[in-house]
């Protein structure tokens, strides 16, 4: 919910306003439970099965869990504005931290069961879904520190670069696990499977739920609540966090570190406050992830491509609007799991053609382009929150500052003879004005002093 | 080339990790130790391997350097990582052997082999210098004047891009494809001389006649002046796009060099090495100071020779854990030392 | 840099008054360090004292040993022509800069290896010359940032909206509020900081810098682009700030009727050198304050003039 001049709106309006989005986030969840639940088994096939074709249960959960990342990036890169492209580690370390607390054991055997539902003569270790994602997301949180801490007085692209280090030494970690000095980590290359599903507690007692909910028809139904619901907390603790102090450091640090400092913001915890709440929604991702969808975990699975897709998410979203960027959460993670495919097939109905089976082959370059595009394009998202608009549009702070007001004009300039865009001229002259206007109009100043 | 302005923090008090000058200069000092006590002991255990590392890293070296100056070139003049540039090597890596594999059906390398090859150093320079110029052109360009966060994006999809197209030949999955190449002649320890003399006989060219360009000609001079002053260098008259456009060329040429003579090294290519290898690369910019030329080339082959020795050496961590022997470099360059070997340090101004 | 100290001519040395000839030393004691002179301690005497601050960047000397004041409840002035290290040295004092030499008391506390940001939440605010806004958050918002060193409220408190992190919030926002009116954009408050007027932008700096509850204000050219109207609104602003809210002002200008009219006391910085100190009077009549302006020439009193080559950037 973006806080943007609201004035004129009448209370109801404002209410609503206010409201539409996460009701309508419950809405639809509930609306999709349901038609998986009751809705689509009791309809004619003819009519069910193109449902089923273009959007598998078994898709939502991956959309919903893609969500979950992409919040969690969201915070990192859209609300503090740090360029993340190693986002992959969280996901990896909480799918393993999985691996670890609630799986068949790989290795070593620690027999320590704790509110989980799986049955008490399993061998190994076992806890509650619930507390191994606070417990993934606590471990990703410290990896975050870590991995922030180097980066703090980093500037953009070489932030990127080394984040995208670390995304890439932690999944050589993973991939070398079996030996680490001799000792079997976290298994290597073929990772650990056989990791517990989640259970339903009360619902699964009284009947209502299946008690665990496994790869089954009905199990993955009752995931899109869990899923749902994990969702909706990591959007409302951003949201909560956003309006309060944080985020509006946060925010500052986005729009103007030094500024931001001498109005005292403390810059290295608000900085690494920033990575350890991102990563943390990434430790839950990454359980969900190995717990629901894939009931394993293997280093293949996280690569750098992973890490900019869910970038892409945030930024087709529109970067710091949780809600946009969950919808383009949804739509990337369809496309890339189904979507492609369903098109291709309906391409093929239509011209005869055999794209299902080479579009989902393409995603990488349709990707690629998508983001391109919209980088030329549409740098705000889909669902812009207002500030990142403007944000995006105009060269930042303290860019400009280090060559001079004098500087960002003759820039606005030569942009504008360059490149005959008049609304593009009209935003950067109005903002070039706005900054460098003080430069004394009215008074013939002598040259500012450039310090 | 000047150093460009590289921007090594947010504010100008010093918050280098918060050690005074003195003890950063022995930590640095310490580390320095550290790494020399390490090839000794290598060479002290082994030094048969440890030769073969060396002349392995000499010859990885001179890749590394070669990609590393198209980081470097393009950073100094316009101040953009160049995400891409790792794919686009990978790129001509494929079009190097799909050229010289099946179109002029190289297999055993002989001495008529030269030939082939230099048609295909043509061929994939001129591959690397049109798609990066494309790139300048159609995406870059236009970003010019825009928050970083812009180019470097597109940057990260254009990188996708080459990928996926890269991608398409690997059906079933695979990341590698072995290409029936096959090396002869004398080998020192495990190296074979002709190898590594053709890498040189390459590159050393290919790296004398980059100076030249740079520091005797009008074009280079141009490009000097365009990485320090973009608006001045425009009020001299100097066709500021046009010499940008160059400087990608130059540097996606260097990668097309660089690509050919990988694949021929190593007789595989992979898709996915972009990131890795450009990974390498850039590290090796930074260690050499990000914006030099000589840096570039002497960062590449320090990164070589430690890549190597890790993987070859009696001491070495092995080749899994290469990657991650090379990040940390990278981080540790990045907190305490981020100019580089050969670079200044330059802070914001406020 | 633009400092005028690639000139050929001298970087001061020293400005020892005992052996400076000819500055005009207009009824001060000890002329250039005037701090002292009623004979207390100035580190406890003064809101903000910095002593004897060089500043070296390589071997290029920004500012020269110069010593400076503020006391309490007092509207204090930094002038010099372009390129006098008048900013570097607000930097310093800000802790944006580490100066080479000297030190600097907030307070009665030594300053000199504190953060920026800690400094700000120990009572030091600024404005900027050139306005660095945030300009996509509202006039409140911006405002509510420069209190975040006041504000307790953590992390989970923030999540699960304690009745106490309410509380902070909506007094933190009342307060955000009152001080827009203070400054005269309580209207604004909802607004975008960059869609404001620039008058109401640099309304907007102040009432930012004064959330931090300083106890001394940095103004740098707050007047820049104001027409003799807003500057005299200024002039009267200042003098509620320092008497209802008991803060000190120190201002970096270029307006001489501002300064003249409203300072207490004047410093004078000419190539990182301290050339002259004291009241208005004295300032206006100081020679070597008129030839640094305006090079060895001749005087228009009180105006802005631009200056000749020797003290352009």
């Amino acid at each position: 919910m973006a806080i943007t001049a609201a004035s004129g709106t009448s209370s109801s309006r404002a209410t609503f306003d206010r409201f539409k989005w996460p009701v309508g986030y419950v809405v639809v969840i509930l609306f999709l439970f349901f038609l998986y639940h009751s809705i689509l088994p009791s309809l004619v096939r003819s009519v069910s099965a193109p449902v089923i074709a273009w959007l598998p249960v078994a898709t939502i959960n991956e959309c919903l869990m893609w969500a979950i990342l992409a919040l969690g990036l969201n915070v990192v890169v859209g609300y503090a504005g740090l360029l993340d492209l190693g986002y992959v580690a969280y996901w990896a370390l909480g799918g393993y931290t999985a691996g670890w607390l609630m799986a068949f054991p790989f290795n070593w055997e620690w027999d320590f069961h704790l509110f989980s539902p799986v049955k008490v003569t399993l061998p190994g270790t076992h806890i509650n879904f619930w507390l191994v994602c606070i417990a993934a997301g606590v471990l990703c949180a410290l990896l975050g520190i870590i991995i922030g801490a180097p980066t703090l007085r980093l500037r953009g692209d070489y932030l990127a670069l080394v984040t995208l280090g670390f995304g890439e030494v932690i999944t050589q970690f993973f991939r070398n696990s079996n030996n680490i000095a001799g000792a079997n980590v976290a298994n290597g290359d073929p990772g650990i499977s056989s990791i517990d599903p989640a259970g339903t507690g009360p619902l699964g007692a009284a009947g209502i739920a299946p008690k665990l909910l496994t790869n089954s028809a009905v199990g993955n139904v009752w995931k899109i609540l869990v899923l749902g619901l994990l969702v909706g907390i990591c959007i409302f603790v951003s949201l909560r966090i956003r309006e309060g102090r944080l985020g509006r450091s946060w925010l500052a640090i986005r729009e103007d570190e030094l500024a931001a400092s001498m109005m005292g913001v403390p810059l290295v915890r608000t900085k690494l406050l920033a990575y350890a709440v991102g990563a943390f929604f990434g430790g839950i991702g990454g359980v969900a992830n190995a717990s629901l969808i894939t009931t394993a975990v293997s280093p293949s699975g996280f690569d750098f491509g992973k890490s900019v897709l869910v970038l892409l998410m945030v930024v087709l979203g529109g970067m710091g609007n949780v809600w946009g960027v969950t919808v383009g959460a949804f739509l990337l993670s369809w496309l890339n799991s189904n979507g492609l495919k369903q098109i291709g097939v309906q391409i093929d109905s239509w011209f005869g053609t055999d794209l299902q089976a080479t579009l989902p082959r393409y995603n990488y370059i349709i990707l690629g382009l998508l983001l391109v595009l919209m980088m030329l394009f549409r740098r705000e998202g889909l669902i812009p929150e207002s500030r990142t608009r403007a944000l995006l549009k105009t060269p930042s702070r303290t860019e400009a500052e280090s060559l001079g007001a004098e500087s960002l004009e003759a820039e606005a300039e030569t942009e504008a003879i360059e490149n005959a865009d008049p609304e593009e001229d009209a935003k950067i002259a109005a903002s070039a004005a706005a900054m460098a206007g003080s430069g004394a109009p009215g008074l013939d100043a002598p040259r500012r002093e450039e310090q | 080339m000047a150093t460009a302005a590289l921007v090594a923090g947010g504010t100008q008090r010093k918050a280098k990790v918060r050690l005074g000058p003195l003890v950063e200069r022995i930590l640095g000092y310490v580390v320095l130790a550290l790494v020399v006590v390490w090839v000794v002991a290598n060479v002290v255990a082994d030094p048969d391997r440890f030769l073969g590392s060396a002349l392995v890293g000499l010859q990885n070296g001179m890749l590394y350097a070669l990609v590393a100056l198209g980081y470097t070139m393009v950073y100094g003049i316009i101040e953009l990582i160049n995400f891409a540039h790792g794919d686009l090597f990978m790129l001509a890596t494929i079009v190097a052997a799909s050229l010289l594999v099946s179109v002029l059906g190289v297999g055993n390398l002989t001495a008529t082999s030269i030939l082939p090859l230099l048609l295909a150093l043509v061929v994939c320079m001129a591959f690397g210098a049109l798609v990066n110029m494309g790139s300048e052109f159609f995406a870059y360009r236009k970003l010019r004047s825009a928050p970083k966060l812009a180019p470097l994006m597109t940057a990260v999809g254009l990188s996708f891009v080459f990928r996926g197209i890269a991608q398409q030949d690997y059906i079933n999955g695979s990341a590698q494809k072995n290409w029936p190449v096959v090396w002869g002649g004398p080998a020192i320890e495990g190296v074979f001389v002709y190898k590594l003399l053709m890498v040189l006989a390459v590159t050393l060219p290919l790296l004398i006649g980059m100076t030249y360009i740079v520091s005797r000609t009008k074009m280079g001079k141009a490009m000097r002046a365009v990485a320090q002053d973009q608006d001045g260098a425009r009020l001299m008259g100097i066709n500021v796009n046009g010499t940008i456009s160059f400087t990608f060329g130059l540097g996606g040429a260097l990668a097309g060099a660089a690509g050919v003579l990988y694949f021929l090294c190593q007789t595989q290519t992979y898709y996915d090495t972009g990131t890795q290898l450009g990974l390498i690369a850039f590290t090796a910019a930074v260690l050499g100071g990000i914006g030099n030329l000589t840096g570039a080339v002497v960062g590449g082959l320090a990164i070589g020779f430690i890549q190597a020795l890790n993987e070859g050496g009696a001491y070495g961590l092995g080749s899994n854990w290469s990657q991650s022997v090379v990040f940390l470099i990278l981080i540790v360059l990045m907190v305490f030392k981020p100019e580089g070997i050969f670079g200044r340090p330059t802070t914001e101004k406020v | 840099m633009s400092e005028s100290l690639f000139d050929s001519t001298q970087l001061g040395s020293t400005p020892d008054s005992s052996d400076s000839p000819d500055a005009e030393r207009q009824g001060h004691g000890p002329g250039i360090h005037p701090v002292g002179a009623d004979g207390r301690d100035p580190v406890e005497a003064n809101v903000l004292y910095a002593d004897h601050i060089t500043i070296r960047f390589g071997g290029l000397v920004a500012v020269n040993d110069v010593s400076f004041a503020i006391p309490p409840k007092s509207v204090v002035s930094l002038i010099g022509p372009n390129g006098a290290g008048k900013t570097t040295f607000f930097n310093v004092l800000t802790g944006l800069y580490e100066a080479t030499e000297g030190a600097v008391y907030l307070d009665g506390k030594d300053v000199t290896a504190i953060k920026p940001h800690k400094r700000a939440a120990m009572g030091m605010a600024r404005t900027f010359q050139n306005i660095r806004l945030f300009g996509l958050m509202t006039a409140e918002e911006n405002v509510m940032v420069a209190m975040t060193p006041h504000l307790r409220a953590g992390v989970f408190s923030t999540i699960i909206r304690t009745p106490g992190q309410r509380r902070e919030e909506r007094q933190a926002r009342e307060t955000a509020r009152e001080l827009l009116e203070y400054v005269g954009i309580g209207k604004s408050e909802g607004e975008l900081a960059r869609s404001l007027s620039y008058g109401d932008q640099r309304r907007l700096e102040i009432a930012r810098a004064m959330a931090l509850r300083p106890k001394v204000l940095l103004l740098d050219e707050p007047t820049a682009g104001m027409n003799p109207q807003e500057s005299a609104n200024f002039n009267e602003f200042v003098y509620r700030v320092r008497d209802e809210r008991g803060m000190s002002v120190l201002l970096i200008e270029h307006d001489m009727s501002v300064i003249m009219k409203i300072s207490e006391r004047i410093t004078v910085l000419d190539r990182g050198t301290m050339i002259a100190e004291g009241t208005p009077d004295d300032i206006r009549n100081n020679q070597t304050v008129i030839e640094a302006y305006l090079g060895k020439t001749g005087t228009r009193e009180g105006k802005r003039n631009p200056p000749t080559n020797a003290g352009e950037a």
